[in-house]
């Protein structure tokens, strides 16, 4: 066998999950298994210890699908990138989503892999960090007493969350005015992998920028905002000279963790084609 | 514990203890090898199998996982005799080379064209970027999709009731 022995629960319901979390020692959740499992196998050939429980929300019907709830997007937790990424309410600033989802990992991996998943297991590399920090996404989790706790997409990434608590939902308000752009590179092995992405989030006023959100993956630090460039733009013009005068004003703290010259050079790139873009989409 | 596995429309009673994948299962001890071992971390494809309508990896599924939903292999596409639509295709365009890779495409071909029988070259890249096959360069299996998808298109009975009919039927394992 490929995994060392454990104990599977499959709750039926998000309270028997989130009980049932509370309440076993070593309990991982399952949710798509994408990580998860590969995760478990790596261990194990290494002679590590694994976890015990396994919970599975894969029958916890609550946890799926996507809805408007008021003005905002619900995403449920354990639904898969590719129901994402056919869903006919990605428009506006959500639009940018289905982007992300098309470039993350293969199609077999899409249909397995959850957003809520992609998002708790915080990798580096997890690709929705920077577009959900641009769109202000906030994250709902339930406790075992159905006490309820939201925090951004960005505290998450920099503080984590409660162990005891499992995430339900993404919550990401519809914004008509904003206008986003994504610009991803990748590097090929076997499958592409992530290398960087950057997401620009906007509300243009005239010609000048608003509200910005400047999203950094890095794939090394968790996504993270470069609030130096946020500051230049919120102080410019969106004319044609932005996307190369933008590169004087980066933190480059966060793009210079990449050691190689030549991905250093990358984010410099993809900054000015997602900008160009940005701009090149000002209504 | 002992779990029913519903596999290519008939009903499985196998044995588990809870960390077996479905590929382990499906291979091991119900003898169905047609599903491949290869990469065994989710990278190459060769063990894909449709679960419910998604061409999903069987290596990083815990059987326990899939209770009550309906598991497609490459053992259950034929009738008999007689191959499925896009198992003739890629027959018929030389679609395979070594082969070891096909079941897996074959699986992720069927689930693309379950969905969408005629396919843009932009869907059919979407659905086979994760099935890896370092033989063919792809274009024939394309050609077998396009090809495939016009024969799906033109049965008169529809796909699913031809081919993905649920009639359950018990059958024990082998453990």
């Amino acid at each position: 066998m490929l995994l060392n022995p454990l104990t599977f629960y499959a709750p039926q319901s998000l309270q028997e999950a989130t009980k049932l979390y509370a309440s076993l020692s070593e309990a991982r959740i399952l949710a798509g298994g994408t990580f998860l499992l590969n995760s478990l196998k790596l261990l194990k050939r290494k002679g590590l210890k694994t976890p015990q429980n396994i919970i599975s929300l894969r029958k916890v019907e609550e946890l799926k699908g996507v809805k408007f709830a008021g003005d905002s997007l619900s995403i449920g937790s354990i639904t898969v990138i590719n129901d994402l990424f056919n869903s006919a309410h990605l428009t506006d600033n959500l639009a940018i989503l289905r982007t992300v989802c098309r470039n993350i990992s293969t199609n077999p991996i899409r249909n397995m892999a959850t957003i809520g998943g992609n998002l708790t297991s915080r990798y580096t590399w997890t690709e929705l960090g920077a577009p959900l920090i641009a769109l202000e996404a906030m994250l709902n989790f339930v406790g075992p007493n159905g006490e309820q706790e939201q925090i951004s997409v960005e505290e998450f990434f920099k503080n984590g969350a409660k162990a005891t608590k499992i995430l339900s939902h993404v919550s990401i308000r519809r914004d008509k005015t904003a206008t986003v752009s994504y610009y991803r590179v990748k590097k090929m092995s076997d499958v592409d992998v992530p290398l960087l992405g950057v997401c620009i989030k906007t509300n243009f006023i005239g010609d000048r920028f608003s509200k910005t959100r400047v999203c950094i993956n890095n794939t090394i630090t968790f996504a993270q905002r470069d609030s130096v460039l946020e500051e230049f733009l919120e102080k410019s013009e969106a004319s044609k000279n932005i996307p190369q005068e933008a590169l004087e004003h980066l933190n480059t703290a966060i793009y210079d963790n990449r050691s190689d010259d030549y991905k250093k050079a990358m984010f410099r790139v993809a900054i000015k084609r997602a900008l160009a873009d940005l701009i090149g989409r000002k209504k | 514990m002992k779990m029913t596995l519903n596999i290519n429309r008939k009903e499985h009673e196998v044995d588990i203890k809870g960390h077996e994948t479905l590929l382990e299962v499906l291979r091991d001890q119900l003898g169905m090898t047609g599903t491949k071992t290869s990469c065994n971390e989710s990278e190459c494809g060769a063990c894909t199998v449709i679960i419910g309508k998604k061409a999903t990896l069987s290596c990083i599924t815990l059987v326990a996982n899939v209770a009550g939903e309906e598991v497609t292999t490459i053992e259950g596409l034929a009738k008999g005799e007689e191959l499925h639509p896009v198992q003739q295709a890629f027959l018929d365009n030389g679609a395979a080379q070594c082969g070891f890779c096909i079941p897996g495409m074959i699986m992720s071909c069927t689930a693309l064209l379950n969905n969408n029988p005629n396919p843009t070259q932009e869907e059919m890249e979407y659905a086979l970027d994760g099935n890896i096959c370092r033989c063919t360069g792809y274009l024939k299996i394309f050609e077998a999709i396009r090809d495939a998808g016009g024969r799906l298109s033109e049965m008169e009975a529809p796909k699913e009731s031809t081919f993905y009919r649920h009639t359950p039927e018990t059958v024990s394992s082998k453990s």
